[in-house]
């Protein structure tokens, strides 16, 4: 019993001891990259082989890729042999390639992503290397730039993951933040005497559709510079590339007397006015302020933009005086839906309008506002009427209280019938 | 009340004219009676519930696909008051008849065998043109007009 | 009871029908019911026949108090009746759902004929009830009528005073309209702030915060429950005038009337005041805000206009139960005025009464007033 007893103690004791000790063995196991190599078990995975023993961070970034899961080893870029914990052996082979430098880091992912047979399966393209090769990025790298962009700073090197995934540095919600750790970078930026690109995109309505609705098909920064292929754009065709979404906007632009001066004079199209990468939201006010930037004061061509905007604001005017009325006959109440229809079809006459008005030719323009313009004036007129019709009402008052009047007439008559009853 | 009571017993005294005395009664009288007879029309006015939106829209009913329905398939379409059948007759013809039975306002069952609809209640029988067959109903069943498009199939009540 | 006078022999088909039936049923019984409610307050024997209860009826003269000062009183009951007629009609079409409330009664306004008039009456019945329990409160006050032996008149004048508030507040709430909705949340807050009270009334309609049970319990409160009561204390002043007689100024000798030319006035009083109704209606129609939104507070509401006291003494930077604790105070002290003056006997004299009375009235409205302007900063 004692004995029994004695040895129970001893157990106790030394799994005491075992639980003081468990966190100290577990932080000396993670601390140190040597105790790493120590205490390496020699574990293999698919992806990794061995070399986690002695890389785990690596392994652990590697693993969670797209690549881990699809015949994808450490030594596909690395070289070597991973079925070894011996540093001498691992290291080396007729393949060993160690770390990889800026230089040759597309190199190395071309060799499978232009590869037509290896790509197939994944429904990839394989042009990314040639495109690449054309790109800003591409030219400086051909031209032995070092800083410029490698596949791994967009891609990650071994945390690879697919352009679908959010938590990728490619997901379209992250492209403006993966292009700005360089494009936003100040010293990096001021360095190359380029623009902070990046903060301008962030102010622009282009980032507020993206961020703030979460619109994922506003456009980011790759929408217009390209992806693999990515440069500026060349300033005659700046027009060309909003006009991929803004196709009416190009189309008037493209018919107004703009087009040709502009093309003529070299002068970009759209951002003149727009600004390129802080794009600032449509704004009427627009209409009359952009002129003067080319424009002199008071020539024929500035007062041009105020006539648009006074058009444009009348017809607006209208509008809004035609919602002012609904909401007073919504009160009443009257039957407001197939006015509010009429209205939401005039707000699209109105920015009809807006488009219309990138060939900054009033005629073209008046089309639609004056369409707009004259379903406000018919939505006043009608409610107007029906308005007014309550007035009907307040006639009928009139007739009721000399109504009224007659009827106590009458009844005076009877009520003082029998005066003489009471004397 | 009172008031009506006391109408009754006009003034009896005076010295006008019992013509002209009469004439200013019968008068009086008319000019209150049009105190209830617009009251009544009134009160009629109010209590005559207002009519459902006549909007075109809201009386064209979506039935569903035509893909859907099988061919010599009833379907009962519980629309308001008012229900009624959607009956494929064929690969492209469909007919919408209603459901409520024309003689005590029975909800009509659809008698696959005989092709034709049966009223629970007092066995009257319709056939799809919505005529009668036999049974008590004194009138023939309304039928509604039926649209596809796009595949769907659209029912005008 | 044989010296009273007796109705002329039936000589008309009319007369003949009536006897009939009241050989049958006893007319005078039914016809006693309109003294009741005060149409007539000759004392009948309800044992004779009709014609001669009628008879007798219509030749005593009587003291009509279809005049002014109590025609207050009378007006309390014809805008009931008013509101209760046309009450009804609204009932035909009304939901009392949260769904379908707004568009009920927007629907009523909009598309049924004479709806807008039957509810812009109503609404406006209701407006001018609050004035007239509320002005002829202030009279029996001023001229002392709830001394011996009219404390029961005072006690139901009270009563109605307090129905009329909880009827309009009950009503508000049922179009279930933007602004009302708001308004009577604002009006809930501070009832279930009263100590007591509140939580009590709080459970019987059915929360502290608007749903749907709270929007049928008020609805069957303003439908059933408060007419009723309201109809029992009509009885109850119509009650107390057949006994102690209608209030006159001392010394006054009572002028007396014959029975047809108070009916008349009565008849052309109800005529005045429906047409006024309907002027009201026609020239300041009710508004439509939208419909009540329970996750959104517009901006600037306020509770009702009676609630607009204490809801300047919430503002008071003191817990809410001690304002609260105070109303309540008052509320209850208010229907047993007449013994509470009794009890102070010779130190509250007629003049100095009337100035503490005066002085709370106008501390009210100055709270009114400063509780209108709370939100306004």
């Amino acid at each position: 019993m004692s004995a029994l007893g004695k040895g129970m103690g001893m157990i106790r004791r030394v799994m005491a001891l075992a639980l003081l000790l468990l966190p100290l063995a577990f932080l000396a196991s993670t601390s140190a990259h040597a105790s790493a190599r120590k205490t390496a078990d020699g574990k293999v995975t698919r992806a990794s082989g061995r070399c986690g023993s002695c890389h785990p961070d690596e392994r652990v970034a590697f693993e969670k890729s797209r690549h881990a899961g699809e015949e994808m080893h450490c030594t596909s870029c690395h070289g070597g042999n991973d079925q070894t914990v011996d540093e001498a052996a691992a290291h080396s082979g007729p393949n060993w390639r160690g770390k990889i430098t800026r230089a040759e880091d597309p190199k190395i992912c071309a060799s499978c992503h232009s590869d037509e047979t290896r790509m197939q399966p994944y429904d990839l393209p394989v042009d990314q290397y040639d495109l690449y090769q054309t790109s800003g990025h591409g030219k400086g790298l051909a031209k032995g730039d070092g800083k410029v962009a490698v596949c791994s700073d967009c891609h990650g090197s071994h945390e690879v993951l697919s352009a679908h995934d959010p938590s990728s540095r490619t997901y379209v919600t992250n492209i403006p933040r993966t292009c700005g750790t360089c494009h936003g970078d100040s010293t990096l930026v001021r360095e190359r005497k380029l623009k902070d690109t990046y903060h301008e995109y962030l102010g622009s309505v282009h980032a507020k559709s993206l961020f703030d609705k979460g619109n994922l098909k506003a456009p980011t920064c790759v929408s217009c510079h390209g992806v693999h292929g990515a440069s500026p754009s060349d300033i005659r065709n700046v027009n060309k590339v909003c006009g991929r979404c803004h196709t009416a906007e190009r189309r008037y632009f493209q018919a107004g007397p703009h087009a040709a001066a502009m093309a003529a004079k070299q002068m970009a199209e759209c951002s003149s006015c727009h600004g390129d990468h802080g794009i600032a939201p449509s704004e009427t006010a627009r209409l009359a302020t952009s002129c003067v930037k080319c424009h002199a004061k008071g020539s024929k061509d500035e007062v041009l933009g105020a006539t648009l905007l006074a058009t444009y604001q009348a017809a607006e005017d209208e509008i809004r005086k035609a919602e002012a009325l609904v909401a007073k006959a919504d009160a009443v109440p009257l039957r407001t839906e197939d006015y509010k229809a009429r209205i939401e079809e005039a707000h699209t006459y109105l920015r009809e309008a807006l488009t219309a008005a990138h060939a900054v030719s009033p005629e073209g323009m008046s089309g639609y506002t004056e369409r707009a313009k004259s379903v406000g004036e018919e939505i006043q007129e009608e409610l107007k009427s029906k308005l007014q019709n309550i007035t009907v009402e307040k006639i009928f008052l009139l007739v009721f209280w000399f109504y009224v009047i007659v009827t106590i007439g009458i009844i005076r008559r009877f009520r003082d019938a029998d005066a003489e009853v009471v004397k | 009340m009172a008031g009506s009571e006391g109408r009754t017993e006009q003034p009896q005294g005076g010295e006008s004219g019992p013509g002209r005395r009469q004439f200013l009664r019968t008068l009086s009288g008319a000019f209150l009676g049009i105190w209830a007879l617009g009251g009544a029309g009134a009160l009629a006015a109010y209590m005559r519930a207002p009519e459902e939106d006549h909007s075109s829209t809201d009386r064209i009913v979506r039935i569903g696909k035509l893909d859907e329905l099988r061919i010599g398939e009833a379907r009962l379409v519980r629309h308001g008051v008012s229900p009624f059948f959607v009956i494929r007759t064929g690969s492209e013809s469909v007919i919408a008849l209603s459901a409520v039975c024309t003689h005590v306002r029975c909800i009509l069952d659809y008698d696959h065998e005989r092709r034709g609809l049966v009223c629970p209640c007092h066995d009257g029988r319709f056939d799809l043109n919505g005529n009668v067959v036999s049974g008590p109903p004194p009138r023939a069943l309304p039928t509604y007009e039926v649209s596809t498009r796009a595949g769907e199939v659209f029912v005008r009540v | 009871m044989s010296t009273l006078p007796k109705a002329a022999p039936a000589t008309s088909r009319w007369d003949r029908a009536i006897d009939w039936v009241d050989d049958r049923v006893n007319l005078s019984e039914l016809f006693s019911f309109l003294t009741h409610f005060g149409l007539i307050y000759t004392p009948i024997d309800t044992k004779r026949p009709l014609r001669d209860v009628l008879h007798q009826v219509r030749t005593t003269p009587l003291e009509s108090y279809a005049r002014w000062p109590h025609i207050l009183g009378l007006l309390t009951a014809l805008l009931f009746g008013l509101e209760a007629v046309s009450g009804i009609l609204l009932a035909f079409y009304y939901q009392p759902t949260t769904l379908s409330a707004y568009d009920s009664t927007r629907s009523i306004v909009r598309d049924v004929m004479l709806g807008w008039l039957v509810h812009h009456v109503h609404m406006w019945g209701s407006y001018l009830l609050c004035g007239v329990v509320l002005v002829r409160m202030l009279r029996l006050f001023w001229d002392g009528l709830y001394k011996a032996p009219r404390e029961i008149l005072w006690f139901s004048a009270v009563g109605l005073a307090w129905l009329v508030i909880q009827l309009d507040f009950t009503g508000l709430l049922l179009p279930w309209d933007v602004k009302s909705y708001w308004a009577a949340q604002r009006g809930l807050e501070i009832v279930w702030s009263l100590p007591i009270v509140g939580p009590l009334f709080s459970t019987l309609v059915g929360g502290r915060t608007m749903s749907e049970d709270v929007l049928n319990r008020f609805y069957v409160l303003h439908i059933i429950v408060l007419p009723l009561m309201y109809l029992g204390f009509v009885y109850l002043t119509f009650a107390t005038m057949r006994r102690v007689g209608l209030s006159r100024i001392a010394g006054a000798v009572p002028k007396l009337t014959t029975f047809r030319r108070h009916v008349s006035d009565l008849i052309v009083i109800t005529l005045l005041l429906f047409a006024g109704l309907v002027t009201l209606a026609t020239l300041m129609p009710y508004q439509f805000h939208g419909a009540a939104d329970p996750y959104q507070t517009p901006k600037g509401t306020l509770p009702p206009w009676y609630m607009l006291a204490p809801y300047a003494l919430f503002q008071l930077p003191i817990p809410r139960w001690i304002p609260g604790l105070g109303l309540l105070a008052v509320a209850l002290a208010l229907p047993f005025l007449p013994a509470i003056v009794k009890g102070a006997g010779e130190r509250l004299d007629e003049k100095r009464l009337r100035m503490a009375g005066l002085g709370v009235f106008g501390l009210w409205l100055v709270l009114s007033v400063l509780g209108a302007l709370v939100d306004r900063k």
